[in-house]
């Protein structure tokens, strides 16, 4: 993980960079909504201006969390070999990437702080409510979102391991995630059988509820019912990761890269 | 100036190379307190190339070669001096002066990957202006030339690299320009194409009477093609002139084999012994003694043969360059 | 200029050439696109669930906006954005030698050797898009207004190519500009809706800085039929402005690479 801090450091600014064009992608949706919120009134599914500042702030943060080995890089990682030297040391292959990018995760969370100080600034989220419980349940909301996401992509991209004409799902499964995950807008403005058929994915629970889970207006309930939700989805994600990397090596193994 | 192919006065060219460590706190310090050093790519060297000529660039790595072909073909401003090529500028970058030199670089591509190199060669004729008709009989003659008719239609990244080496050369040919810069054009080949491409560049200057500066490692490639040689070294310029006059100027040793009667004869005494093949020993001996050694083996033991000859020019160049021998 | 123009035929024709090699690009982009379109229409369904117009603009014109971006996308990925990252890496890479030792003004060498031909798909998508929300709006669009039109999206993005110039060009003083892509895809990504929604600040940003309210907006306002003559005089001043900015950095650029003290 160290390492992983010192490489990240040198490259700061391409960092910034980076960060500003993601932040555009929330902000717009912010601006949208608010104008439909203003336009209805002042609010619009529950939600003020303030209140979409807050979740679309605290949005970065998340989306942040939420950035991890794509499963595009599976094919080039099986195929330039860079598999077989990892299979060949004594921990397995994905424990040295959740490092290495939790690692940078660290660095992000810090490089995050003075961006969401500014953006606050900018756009006067409503904050009063939050309570020390939901940022004790956030920070183990977002690390547990990072879980998650972090076994969902790897079996993504273990698909690489039988097939490597994988853009077609790939393409489809990340805008229905863009879709159902709270990333788009808030889950409680979408029409309710779009929620009904959320409640049965793990999307939510990667997004949507660690952003709700402060600044939303979630009961106590509600937050450690979200964890255990959470944990849920960790154990099953984790558990199909294994079975299926097992079937994986077992066929790199026997057809090489 | 006048006639002059190439002209170069006192050039030089200085580098500003930032200093910095490895390390957390020294990144932190590399933010706000920059050390420099100066590099002296090219001090101050002067040389004239007639037209028609082929000078041979010699010079390790980083001597400064490659600077000094940058500067020539207009990529690189020079820190100091003049320069001039075919009465030009090259740092304006005229587009005349463009049309009439090229520059290829020996582990550099240019032609388009996935096509075949006849389409990167239709590029250049857009892009060069050639006329249709002398652009198709230039290039016949050129992949004629070069054997490589049943080649042309095949995608680059499906040719060997000697092949690709080969097409690489036809396509910055094709505008026939007066000036060539040729930098490490054979590295990476087989000697076989080595062989192919000097012959190659020997031609194309024989046909179209052009100038060209070719840098290399190779020796070979100098000794083939070079009546001139220019030696190059940290920037300065160590020799202008002909090969020969380089072993000559360079050398302070020659090489005496010798095949004696006497099998067992120890004649270690004359000069350092490089090789003992029975009962041909080959020493090497200060360059002034010659006469003298050379006398007194006779005298002292009967011989069949006796040779004198001058260290290998890789020899030599390799001692000028590690230091040991003083120009 | 003639011969500039047989250029550019030529860089054309290979860079068809080139792709056509590579034909599942082409089913490739078109799911991308047909994604990306899905996910916008799904968007613009949940905004239009809560109300019935946003910012002054109806859902039809909304839908003008949302093609004229996929038009625009798709000009910008298929001839903009692959010189400029080339033009990037040769920076950095130093290989930008041979595009500088050609008879031909090294600025219109990196602009246009590259055209990735299947993100035309997208231009087609954007064209249908407009078409549909055309339709709706049951408008209509005279010729006058169409070549006004046309000329608006063609300033739009000679602007753009400005933009992206100068962007790049910073490649000469900072080595790491590969974000880049990021940075504009994140602001080109703000053009689906009308600039107009946005905060003065961000307007501005989004009218002078990255030119998209004049690649998208500006034009889908002249669609829809809310011409302002200014705005089509602004546009003519800036487009000259940019083109000759970009001309500018773009020497200097050169000036910096090679060596030439300031």
């Amino acid at each position: 993980m160290k390492i992983s801090i010192l490489v990240e450091f040198q490259y700061h600014v391409a960092n910034y960079f980076y960060m500003i064009g993601m932040i555009a992608e929330p902000v717009i949706y912010l601006v949208v909504w608010s104008t439909v919120a203003n336009a209805q009134g002042g609010e619009v599914g529950g939600y003020t201006p303030g209140a979409f500042a807050a979740y679309y702030i605290v949005w970065t943060l998340v989306r942040n969390m939420n950035i991890v080995f794509t499963p595009y890089g599976w094919e080039g990682y099986i195929q330039r070999g860079q598999l077989s030297g990892e299979l060949l040391r004594p921990i397995h292959p994905l424990h040295n990437h959740i490092s290495f990018f939790a690692g940078w995760k660290v660095v992000v969370i810090v490089l995050w702080l003075p961006l969401a100080v500014a953006l606050t600034l900018i756009f006067k989220p409503t904050l009063d409510d939050i309570t020390f419980l939901e940022v004790v349940v956030f920070f183990f909301a977002i690390w547990g979102a990072y879980l998650i996401r972090t076994m969902l992509l790897s079996l993504l991209g273990m698909i690489t391991f039988w097939t490597t004409r994988v853009s077609a799902i790939y393409e489809m499964f990340f805008a229905v995630e863009l879709i159902l995950s709270g990333r788009l807008v808030p889950m409680s403005l979408m029409p309710e059988w779009v929620q009904r058929i959320a409640d049965f994915l793990p999307f939510q629970w990667t997004f949507g509820y660690p952003i709700e889970s402060l600044v939303g207006r979630l009961t106590t309930t509600e937050l450690f019912s979200g964890l255990g939700m959470q944990l849920l989805w960790i154990v099953i994600t984790t558990t199909m990761v294994s079975v299926v990397w097992k079937f994986g090596i077992r066929r790199f193994s026997a057809v090489g890269n | 100036m006048g006639a002059s192919s190439v002209a170069v006065n006192q050039l030089a060219k200085h580098f500003k190379v930032p200093e910095r460590e490895a390390g957390l706190k020294a990144s932190a310090q590399a933010l706000f307190n920059r050390k420099h050093r100066l590099v002296k790519a090219v001090d101050e060297i002067s040389f004239t190339v007639e037209p028609g000529e082929v000078v041979g660039f010699l010079g390790p790595n980083g001597a400064g070669k490659t600077t000094t072909l940058k500067m020539l073909s207009g990529l690189l401003h020079p820190s100091s001096g003049e320069l001039s090529v075919l009465g030009f500028e090259p740092r304006q970058r005229n587009h005349d002066f463009l049309r009439q030199i090229t520059l290829v670089m020996g582990n550099r591509n240019q032609l388009a990957w996935d096509l075949p190199p006849a389409d990167s060669f239709e590029l250049n004729r857009a892009v060069y202006g050639i006329e249709r008709k002398r652009f198709q009989k230039v290039l016949d003659e050129f992949v004629n030339l070069l054997e490589v008719n049943d080649l042309i239609q095949k995608p680059v990244r499906n040719l060997s690299l000697g092949e690709r080496m080969k097409m690489e050369i036809i396509g910055s040919l094709l505008h026939t320009p007066k000036v060539l810069f040729l930098d490490e054009p054979t590295i990476g080949l087989d000697v076989t194409m080595q062989r192919r491409i000097r012959r190659f560049v020997a031609e194309y200057n024989e046909r179209y009477g052009a100038t060209v500066l070719l840098t290399s490692h190779y020796m070979a490639d100098v000794e083939a093609l070079c009546k001139r040689v220019i030696v190059i070294h940290h920037g300065k310029l160590l020799y202008d002139g002909g090969l020969s006059g380089l072993v000559e100027r360079f050398s302070a040793y020659k090489k005496i084999s010798v095949t004696l009667r006497e099998r067992d004869a120890d004649i270690s005494g004359f000069g350092e012994v490089l090789h003992r093949d029975g009962a041909r020993v080959t020493l090497r001996i200060a360059k002034s003694d010659t006469s003298k050694i050379t006398a007194r083996l006779l005298s002292e033991y009967q011989a069949d043969d006796l040779t004198v000859e001058d260290p290998p020019v890789e020899d030599v160049i390799e001692q000028v360059f590690s230091g040991t021998e003083q120009p | 200029m003639n011969r500039i123009i047989k250029l550019i035929a030529t860089y054309l024709r290979i860079g068809i050439m080139n792709e056509m090699q590579y034909r599942i690009n082409f089913f490739i982009q078109l799911l991308q696109s047909l994604v990306a379109l899905g996910t916008g229409l799904v968007g613009l369904a949940l905004v239009f669930d809560h109300t019935t117009e946003l910012g002054g603009w109806s859902r039809p014109e909304l839908l003008a906006v949302m093609g004229v971006h996929i038009l625009m996308g798709g000009v910008i990925r298929a001839a903009i954005q692959p010189n400029m990252q080339t033009l990037a890496s040769n920076i950095q890479e130093g290989t930008l030698d041979f595009a500088l030792t050609k008879p031909v003004d090294s600025q219109v060498i990196v602009s246009v050797r590259e055209f990735r031909l299947w993100q035309v798909v997208d231009v087609l998508m954007g064209l249908s898009v407009l078409g549909w929300a055309v339709n709706e709006l049951q408008g209509q669009i005279g010729l006058g207004e169409a070549v006004i039109f046309a000329v608006m999206l063609l300033l739009g993005g000679i602007m753009i190519y400005c933009f992206w110039l100068m962007l790049t060009s910073s490649a000469f003083w900072i080595i790491r500009v590969y974000e880049m892509i990021n940075l504009f895809e994140g602001l080109y990504a703000a053009g689906r809706w009308p600039v107009g929604i946005y905060p003065g600040w961000l307007r501005s940003m989004l009218t002078f800085l990255v030119p998209v309210a004049f690649a998208v907006t500006v034009p889908s306002e002249i669609l829809v039929g809310r011409i302002d003559v200014l705005t089509l005089v602004g546009a003519f001043a800036l487009t000259a402005g940019l083109v000759i900015a970009a001309r500018f950095i773009w020497k200097l650029g050169l000036r910096n690479y090679s060596g030439a003290s300031a």
